[in-house]
């Protein structure tokens, strides 16, 4: 127990350091993206009093690191500052959005492992049979398609032609569950597919090289059932370096919802970096971004807890064994 | 000039519905249809009277994001849509854009033109139940006035030297000189009424807006929604006659087009011509086009050589097929400008048949033989990738050039680099923009950008005889006066060619088969959404 212990605050130790590096990297990268947060704020007439109020008013025309130090400082307080746009608090906004993108990445997530687990484990099982070309192949092709692109596909046949979902919008889960379901299918399915390409490529390797361990074939000597054998031993096993990889692909997904949310009109952390970048609206990039940057590393810290948690070197050392 | 009297009592519902409801483009892709608004325009409306039921919310979808809601602050359109829905203004504008009284029931103006005096209607309240009286009138326009308003539209209230209460029902604004637009400006959603009492204790119009509008402001959820409900107080009775409205912002085009589609949402005016026929063919939804004032221009920089030269100019100018333009970038849905850039449908309209729709390459060489260019020139032309329309437009007009003799490359840069590299820095040789005017004044299709010196005037064009013509525009007493002095600015614009005047875009509606008397405004307004019910 003082393993996991240890490990969890190992985790917490180096989460702050990664994340202030991470937040260095960003307001650089957001501060010499050319075109100027003033004119995008004030539009196309603003005369250029007008536009040097704003830079003055913003801090904008102080030196970068200056405004790094006073950012993170305000951040740190908490305040993530005010839309130059719209001249709202960005902080609500941001806990306000951040249970759309969660629950998508989640349902996209969960609908990539429901695809990839079992047709991994069955294109292992069937190693090299029409089976497993089939399904690799199937892969590939889920691998290559952009996710904007099926949503596309998938608006146009669903929502415009058969018109069985919406094309769009969104409703919180406690307010009408059903609904919310049924908004969130076409964006979690498009996300999902094409996740589940990796994961599944990921889950046969994974499956294959624990069927052919030495414990699996003495599992099956000793006269095992066929079923104990795939569930109990192969399975559980193989999902450990998949899990890792699982949390990467989580923390694509959850960064990668941009262009998604945008499509199907949903609310959350995407939708918010993709008008924060068009409308050079820093407050509101830099927060989004960190808040991805957050739940990625945290995603990652999860995983490395839980894959230690599942290591059968673990589970022994716990129990004294 | 004579007193001047405007309707006197409340705008009854048969002189709404009698004179103002026009019938549409409904379903046409037809330029030649654009005639025929102004030819129908005397029908009456054809439904009983009486009709009209209370209920339902409209869900209306957007691309923009609005930037405030206090009058004084909102400097976008998106803020006044919202704006002109929660408060109420003296005047309003009828579908095509003519003045007619709102909150003023009557107004008279002296015989100098610098008096106006507006009797206000009785028993209007605040949505927080405060009345409305002359006071709230004198207090927005002082608010608006102050020195650091920060307002982005002050040059509308810069000729008010007073606005001075008269009593409780009557007010009197004071000019320092003849403002031909002036009943006009006071329809703009900037010059809305706010609540004296409210405001001066200390209460945000910006965070949570109070007027006397037919819709109440609900909430507002940042890059998202506007919620509102109905204001059973909104003092033309009856109306509006939805329960609640909802703004939906989605700032994805192709997004908001699928919505309206597929019936997410049931309004929306910002159909991208492409997507028209594909509305036409939808049963479920009505479309209507309307000519405003959305007028797309190129941008010669009239300070880079050869372009400084005004022959070169004008050949430009001739050299652009129009109809081309229409066809191939809007699909129909524009009007080609073959001379002055006021529309056909205002007053301020002059028929000068300047350019061929087609273009004239043979002249446009002739032009450029005359400038000592027989060989042509090269040149380069950055358009903002933001907008489908001008993204559309740059090849076509690339290859009208190029038939003049002119090598023009495109280079492409997205919105916010376009402003600071290009735009605020006039550092082009041609670019394309477009100017949507929301007053529907003369005045506003032609100063902000002909005018030198004006924030807008990026392709620096100045003369003398321009500026002397645009200001006696403005403060000429009558409207014949102001109509031939926007005649002779309409030619010298051809003659100077500061800017190129391409196509009038028109604005695109679809919503639902179910809303009723909805008329689209020319300005792209949505204030008579109040006149419109759900069957």
């Amino acid at each position: 127990l003082t393993h996991v212990l240890r490990l969890i605050a190992f985790r917490l130790l180096a989460f702050v350091p990664t994340l202030i590096a991470a937040s260095i990297v960003l307001f650089i990268a957001v501060n010499v993206v050319p075109g100027s947060a003033a004119k995008a704020a004030l539009g196309i007439d603003a005369t250029p009093q007008a536009i040097a109020r704003f830079e003055h008013q913003h801090r904008l025309d102080q030196p970068l690191h200056v405004q790094y130090l006073a950012w993170l400082g305000r951040v740190l307080r908490g305040d993530f500052g005010n839309s130059f746009q719209n001249h709202v608090p960005v902080g609500p906004e941001l806990l306000a959005r951040l249970p759309v993108t969660l629950e998508l990445s989640a349902l996209a997530f969960l609908i990539a492992n429901l695809i990839a687990v079992p047709l991994g484990a069955l294109a292992a099982y069937f190693h090299q049979s029409k089976v497993d070309v089939s399904v690799t192949f199937m892969a590939t092709v889920m691998g290559a398609i952009p996710n904007f692109w099926l949503a596309t596909l998938l608006i146009l046949l669903f929502a415009l032609t058969l018109r069985w979902l919406p094309a769009g919008g969104y409703v919180p889960f406690y307010d009408d569950p059903f609904r919310n379901l049924e908004l969130m299918v076409m964006p979690a399915v498009s996300l999902g597919i094409v996740s589940s390409a990796l994961l599944l490529r990921i889950m046969r390797a994974a499956m294959l090289e624990v069927l052919s361990s030495d414990y699996i074939r003495t599992a099956i000597a000793k006269g095992a059932s066929q079923s104990v054998v795939i569930w109990r031993h192969a399975i559980r096993n193989a999902l450990i370096p998949f899990l890792t990889v699982g949390a990467v692909e989580f923390g694509f997904l959850f960064g990668g919802v941009v262009i998604i949310e945008d499509m199907f009109l949903l609310p959350g952390i995407g939708s918010l970096v993709l008008v924060g970048i068009i409308n050079r609206d820093y407050p509101v990039l830099l927060a989004a971004a960190l808040v991805i940057t957050v739940v990625v590393l945290t995603a990652n810290m999860i995983v490395d807890l839980l894959g230690s948690l599942l290591d059968p070197r673990q589970v022994h050392a716990r129990s004294g064994r | 000039m004579g007193m001047q009297r405007g309707a006197i009592g409340a705008i009854g519902d048969d002189q709404q519905r009698g004179v103002a409801k026009r019938p549409m483009l409904d379903r046409s892709r037809s330029l030649a249809r654009v005639a025929l608004i102004a030819s129908l325009t005397a029908l009456p409306l054809a439904g009983p009277a009486g009709a009209q039921q209370h209920g339902g919310t409209l869900i209306a979808a957007f691309s923009a994001d609005p930037a405030g809601f206090d009058p004084v602050r909102g400097p976008s359109g998106m803020s006044h849509v919202v704006i002109e829905q929660v408060f109420s203004t003296l005047m309003l504008l009828d579908p095509d854009a003519n003045p007619i009284p709102g909150l003023a029931e009557s107004y008279e103006i002296s015989e100098d033109g610098l008096e106006y005096t507006f009797k206000l209607r009785e028993g209007v309240t605040f949505h927080n139940g405060d009345p409305l009286t002359a006071e709230d009138v004198k207090f927005s326009f002082d608010r608006l006035r102050a020195p650091d308003s920060g307002y982005s539209y002050g040059s509308q209230v810069e000729t008010i030297d007073e606005v001075e209460v008269v009593d409780p029902l009557t007010v009197k604004f004071k000019l320092s000189q003849v403002t031909g637009p002036f009943l006009i400006y006071m329809a703009f959603p900037g010059s809305s009424i706010v609540p004296k009492g409210l405001v001066e204790s200390g209460h945000d119009l910006n965070a949570h807006p109070i007027g006397s509008g037919p819709f109440k402001f609900v909430s507002y959820q940042p890059r998202s929604a506007i919620k509102f409900e109905r204001n059973p107080k909104y003092y033309e009775e009856g109306k509006p006659y939805f329960d609640a409205m909802e703004y939906r912002i989605i700032p994805d085009i192709t997004a908001l087009t699928n919505a309206v589609m597929s019936g997410v949402v049931n309004f929306s005016n910002e159909i991208p011509p492409k997507d028209w026929a594909t509305v036409q063919s939808n049963p479920d939804l009505v479309g209507k086009a309307i000519e405003g004032s959305r007028y797309y221009w190129l941008l010669p920089n009239n300070t880079r050589p050869p372009l400084d030269d005004l022959k070169v100019r004008q050949a430009v100018a001739h050299a652009i097929d129009r109809q081309a333009i229409v066809t191939g970038a809007f699909f129909g849905q524009a009007t080609p400008i073959l001379g002055g850039v006021i529309p056909q449908w205002n007053w301020g309209y002059a028929d000068l048949s300047h350019f061929s729709p087609r273009g004239d390459p043979e002249k446009a060489k002739q032009l450029l033989a005359e400038a000592g260019h027989s060989d042509g020139f090269e040149t380069s032309m950055t358009i903002a990738s933001s907008f489908p329309a001008m993204v559309a437009m740059a090849p076509i007009i690339q290859a009208n050039l190029q038939a003049a003799g002119i090598q023009a490359t495109i280079g492409t840069m997205e919105i916010p680099r376009y402003w600071d590299e290009v735009w605020s820095t006039s550092n082009f040789d041609i670019t394309t923009m477009y100017w949507l005017s929301p007053l529907a004044d003369p005045d506003d299709f032609v100063t902000n950008n002909y005018k030198c010196g004006m924030a807008i005037n990026v392709q620096k064009s100045c003369s003398d005889a321009m500026d002397d013509l645009l200001e006696r525009a403005k403060a000429a007493p009558t409207q014949e006066e102001r109509k031939e002095l926007y005649r002779q600015m309409q030619e010298l614009s051809l003659e100077e060619m500061g800017i190129v005047p391409l196509v009038n875009g028109w604005i695109l509606i679809a919503h639902t088969k179910d809303l009723q008397d909805y008329q689209p405004m020319r300005t792209g307004f949505l204030k008579t959404l109040k006149d419109a019910w759900f069957e």
